[in-house]
Protein backbone atom coordinates (compact mmCIF):
# COMPACT_ATOMS: atom_id res chain seq x y z
CA UNK A 1 0.00 0.00 0.00
CA UNK A 2 1.29 3.40 -0.97
CA UNK A 3 0.20 6.95 -0.84
CA UNK A 4 1.08 9.96 -3.13
CA UNK A 5 0.69 13.51 -2.95
CA UNK A 6 0.22 14.90 -6.60
CA UNK A 7 0.60 18.16 -6.35
CA UNK A 8 -1.51 20.65 -8.36
CA UNK A 9 -2.56 24.05 -9.62
CA UNK A 10 -3.51 26.49 -7.13
CA UNK A 11 -7.02 26.43 -5.65
CA UNK A 12 -6.70 29.89 -4.13
CA UNK A 13 -3.83 31.90 -5.12
CA UNK A 14 -3.85 35.45 -4.06
CA UNK A 15 -3.99 37.12 -7.59
CA UNK A 16 -7.19 35.24 -8.95
CA UNK A 17 -9.90 33.72 -6.22
CA UNK A 18 -8.17 34.48 -2.74
CA UNK A 19 -10.16 33.45 0.16
CA UNK A 20 -10.28 34.85 4.13
CA UNK A 21 -9.24 31.36 5.96
CA UNK A 22 -6.11 31.52 3.80
CA UNK A 23 -5.19 35.18 4.40
CA UNK A 24 -5.79 33.78 8.27
CA UNK A 25 -3.84 30.84 8.00
CA UNK A 26 -1.06 33.30 6.50
CA UNK A 27 -1.10 30.91 3.13
CA UNK A 28 -0.75 33.65 0.51
CA UNK A 29 0.94 32.84 -2.62
CA UNK A 30 -0.07 33.89 -6.23
CA UNK A 31 0.02 31.88 -8.89
CA UNK A 32 3.05 30.46 -9.78
CA UNK A 33 4.19 31.35 -13.22
CA UNK A 34 6.13 28.15 -14.72
CA UNK A 35 6.94 24.47 -12.96
CA UNK A 36 9.49 26.46 -10.94
CA UNK A 37 7.56 28.32 -8.86
CA UNK A 38 5.07 25.81 -8.54
CA UNK A 39 7.96 23.68 -7.23
CA UNK A 40 8.39 26.63 -4.41
CA UNK A 41 5.11 26.78 -3.21
CA UNK A 42 4.88 22.81 -3.22
CA UNK A 43 7.96 23.03 -1.29
CA UNK A 44 6.34 25.23 1.32
CA UNK A 45 3.27 23.46 1.46
CA UNK A 46 5.05 20.11 2.27
CA UNK A 47 7.23 21.88 4.81
CA UNK A 48 4.26 23.98 6.67
CA UNK A 49 2.31 21.14 7.04
CA UNK A 50 4.39 18.55 7.91
CA UNK A 51 3.88 16.47 5.14
CA UNK A 52 5.23 13.05 5.18
CA UNK A 53 3.33 11.37 2.12
CA UNK A 54 5.74 11.28 -1.01
CA UNK A 55 4.77 14.27 -3.04
CA UNK A 56 5.31 14.31 -6.93
CA UNK A 57 4.41 18.14 -9.03
CA UNK A 58 2.22 17.71 -12.03
CA UNK A 59 3.48 19.23 -15.27
CA UNK A 60 2.65 22.94 -15.93
CA UNK A 61 0.30 21.42 -18.63
CA UNK A 62 -1.87 20.39 -15.70
CA UNK A 63 -2.01 16.62 -17.79
CA UNK A 64 -2.21 14.38 -14.87
CA UNK A 65 -5.01 16.86 -12.99
CA UNK A 66 -6.88 16.70 -16.23
CA UNK A 67 -6.78 13.09 -16.82
CA UNK A 68 -8.19 12.65 -13.11
CA UNK A 69 -9.99 15.87 -12.79
CA UNK A 70 -8.28 16.62 -9.42
CA UNK A 71 -8.56 20.46 -9.01
CA UNK A 72 -9.20 21.83 -6.97
CA UNK A 73 -8.48 18.67 -4.57
CA UNK A 74 -9.74 14.48 -5.19
CA UNK A 75 -8.82 11.69 -3.31
CA UNK A 76 -8.51 8.27 -5.34
CA UNK A 77 -7.60 4.73 -4.91
CA UNK A 78 -5.97 2.85 -7.29
CA UNK A 79 -5.86 -1.17 -6.90
CA UNK A 80 -2.86 -3.68 -7.56
CA UNK A 81 -4.19 -4.33 -11.55
CA UNK A 82 -4.18 -0.05 -11.99
CA UNK A 83 -7.85 0.24 -11.67
CA UNK A 84 -9.54 3.16 -10.08
CA UNK A 85 -11.64 1.19 -7.34
CA UNK A 86 -12.81 4.69 -5.61
CA UNK A 87 -12.78 8.24 -6.40
CA UNK A 88 -14.24 10.82 -4.60
CA UNK A 89 -16.18 13.32 -5.23
CA UNK A 90 -14.44 16.74 -5.92
CA UNK A 91 -13.33 19.00 -3.55
CA UNK A 92 -13.98 20.42 -1.30
CA UNK A 93 -17.49 19.50 -0.64
CA UNK A 94 -16.65 15.85 -2.03
CA UNK A 95 -13.29 15.16 0.00
CA UNK A 96 -14.19 12.82 2.64
CA UNK A 97 -11.33 10.32 3.87
CA UNK A 98 -13.75 8.53 6.32
CA UNK A 99 -14.94 7.17 2.38
CA UNK A 100 -11.33 6.43 1.31
CA UNK A 101 -10.78 4.29 4.23
CA UNK A 102 -13.86 2.64 3.70
CA UNK A 103 -12.51 1.67 0.05
CA UNK A 104 -8.76 0.79 1.05
CA UNK A 105 -10.57 -2.03 3.69
CA UNK A 106 -12.51 -3.24 0.79
CA UNK A 107 -9.32 -2.92 -1.29
CA UNK A 108 -7.36 -4.73 0.95
CA UNK A 109 -9.39 -7.64 2.02
CA UNK A 110 -10.29 -8.25 -1.32
CA UNK A 111 -6.73 -8.38 -1.95
CA UNK A 112 -5.82 -10.64 1.03
CA UNK A 113 -8.54 -13.14 0.05
CA UNK A 114 -7.20 -13.36 -3.76
CA UNK A 115 -3.68 -13.77 -2.37
CA UNK A 116 -5.15 -16.28 0.04
CA UNK A 117 -7.20 -18.26 -3.06
CA UNK A 118 -4.88 -20.66 -4.25
CA UNK A 119 -4.27 -21.48 -0.80
CA UNK A 120 -8.25 -22.25 0.15
CA UNK A 121 -8.22 -24.36 -3.21
CA UNK A 122 -5.03 -26.26 -2.15
CA UNK A 123 -7.09 -27.28 1.45
CA UNK A 124 -10.66 -27.79 -0.48
CA UNK A 125 -8.79 -30.05 -2.75
CA UNK A 126 -7.27 -32.01 -0.29
CA UNK A 127 -10.69 -32.20 1.87
CA UNK A 128 -12.74 -33.45 -0.76
CA UNK A 129 -9.90 -35.87 -2.08
CA UNK A 130 -9.78 -37.19 1.29
CA UNK B 1 -61.09 61.66 -12.93
CA UNK B 2 -58.03 62.36 -12.78
CA UNK B 3 -55.59 59.73 -13.70
CA UNK B 4 -53.91 59.03 -10.62
CA UNK B 5 -57.17 58.22 -9.14
CA UNK B 6 -57.38 55.26 -10.83
CA UNK B 7 -56.35 51.72 -9.31
CA UNK B 8 -53.00 50.41 -10.21
CA UNK B 9 -53.07 47.33 -11.32
CA UNK B 10 -50.61 45.68 -9.22
CA UNK B 11 -50.84 42.11 -10.28
CA UNK B 12 -49.68 42.63 -13.63
CA UNK B 13 -46.39 44.90 -12.45
CA UNK B 14 -45.51 42.26 -10.04
CA UNK B 15 -45.40 39.16 -11.88
CA UNK B 16 -43.57 41.18 -14.88
CA UNK B 17 -41.01 42.24 -12.03
CA UNK B 18 -41.21 37.98 -11.14
CA UNK B 19 -40.51 37.08 -14.64
CA UNK B 20 -37.78 39.52 -14.97
CA UNK B 21 -35.66 38.35 -11.84
CA UNK B 22 -36.19 35.07 -13.32
CA UNK B 23 -34.68 35.61 -15.86
CA UNK B 24 -31.84 37.13 -14.70
CA UNK B 25 -31.36 34.56 -12.40
CA UNK B 26 -31.06 31.58 -14.89
CA UNK B 27 -28.50 33.47 -16.75
CA UNK B 28 -26.49 34.35 -13.45
CA UNK B 29 -26.68 30.15 -13.00
CA UNK B 30 -26.14 29.60 -16.37
CA UNK B 31 -23.16 31.85 -16.12
CA UNK B 32 -21.70 29.86 -12.99
CA UNK B 33 -22.35 26.46 -14.63
CA UNK B 34 -20.87 27.83 -17.74
CA UNK B 35 -17.72 28.56 -15.85
CA UNK B 36 -17.75 25.41 -13.78
CA UNK B 37 -17.42 23.76 -16.97
CA UNK B 38 -14.04 25.55 -18.05
CA UNK B 39 -10.53 24.89 -17.11
CA UNK B 40 -10.08 25.60 -13.07
CA UNK B 41 -8.00 29.20 -14.03
CA UNK B 42 -11.24 30.38 -15.96
CA UNK B 43 -13.55 29.54 -12.94
CA UNK B 44 -11.70 30.53 -10.38
CA UNK B 45 -11.63 33.91 -12.37
CA UNK B 46 -15.18 33.92 -12.72
CA UNK B 47 -15.88 33.26 -8.70
CA UNK B 48 -12.92 36.15 -8.14
CA UNK B 49 -15.78 38.47 -9.53
CA UNK B 50 -18.59 37.35 -7.10
CA UNK B 51 -19.50 39.45 -4.58
CA UNK B 52 -19.15 37.47 -1.41
CA UNK B 53 -21.18 34.34 -0.71
CA UNK B 54 -23.36 35.39 -2.94
CA UNK B 55 -23.06 32.49 -5.60
CA UNK B 56 -22.98 29.97 -2.93
CA UNK B 57 -26.61 31.72 -1.62
CA UNK B 58 -28.22 32.32 -5.01
CA UNK B 59 -27.32 28.97 -7.27
CA UNK B 60 -27.07 25.55 -6.22
CA UNK B 61 -23.52 25.72 -5.89
CA UNK B 62 -22.92 21.93 -4.73
CA UNK B 63 -25.12 20.46 -6.75
CA UNK B 64 -23.82 21.86 -9.87
CA UNK B 65 -20.01 21.58 -8.88
CA UNK B 66 -20.67 17.81 -8.49
CA UNK B 67 -21.96 17.39 -11.47
CA UNK B 68 -19.55 19.57 -13.17
CA UNK B 69 -16.44 18.25 -11.98
CA UNK B 70 -17.78 14.58 -12.27
CA UNK B 71 -15.07 13.85 -14.72
CA UNK B 72 -14.93 10.70 -16.83
CA UNK B 73 -13.17 8.42 -14.96
CA UNK B 74 -15.29 5.52 -13.36
CA UNK B 75 -14.23 3.32 -10.85
CA UNK B 76 -13.15 -0.12 -12.96
CA UNK B 77 -11.89 2.27 -15.36
CA UNK B 78 -7.71 1.63 -15.63
CA UNK B 79 -5.82 4.62 -14.34
CA UNK B 80 -4.31 6.48 -16.54
CA UNK B 81 -0.33 6.18 -15.87
CA UNK B 82 1.98 9.26 -14.90
CA UNK B 83 5.63 9.85 -14.19
CA UNK B 84 6.08 12.71 -12.44
CA UNK B 85 8.96 14.05 -10.58
CA UNK B 86 9.46 14.13 -7.30
CA UNK B 87 9.10 17.85 -5.62
CA UNK B 88 12.69 17.97 -4.86
CA UNK B 89 13.37 16.80 -8.69
CA UNK B 90 15.86 14.10 -8.02
CA UNK B 91 13.64 11.27 -8.35
CA UNK B 92 10.57 10.23 -10.78
CA UNK B 93 7.65 8.49 -9.27
CA UNK B 94 5.75 6.40 -12.03
CA UNK B 95 1.49 5.40 -11.22
CA UNK B 96 2.02 1.89 -12.60
CA UNK B 97 5.30 0.69 -10.83
CA UNK B 98 3.95 1.71 -7.30
CA UNK B 99 0.49 0.20 -7.95
CA UNK B 100 2.25 -3.40 -9.17
CA UNK B 101 3.23 -3.86 -5.69
CA UNK B 102 -0.02 -3.07 -4.09
CA UNK B 103 -3.02 -0.85 -3.82
CA UNK B 104 -2.52 3.23 -4.43
CA UNK B 105 -3.85 6.22 -2.80
CA UNK B 106 -3.44 9.75 -4.87
CA UNK B 107 -4.56 12.36 -2.75
CA UNK B 108 -4.81 15.70 -5.42
CA UNK B 109 -4.77 19.16 -4.01
CA UNK B 110 -2.33 22.49 -3.57
CA UNK B 111 -1.38 24.74 -0.30
CA UNK B 112 -4.02 27.41 -1.02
Amino acid sequence: MSFLVVYILEAHPSDVWQMESNIKDKVVFASPKNEEERALVAGACVSKLGVKIPAVLDGFDNTVEKAYTGWPDRLYLIDREGKVAYKSKPGPFGFHPDDLKTAIEKTVTAGKLAENRPHYLEVRKIITTN
Amino acid sequence: MPAWHKKRRWKPILLKTAAVLFVLWLGFVGVVWWSMNQQPEKFATVMSYMPGPVVFLMAPFETMWMRARAGSLQPGDHAPDFNLATLDKTSHVALSSLSSKGPVVLVFGSYT
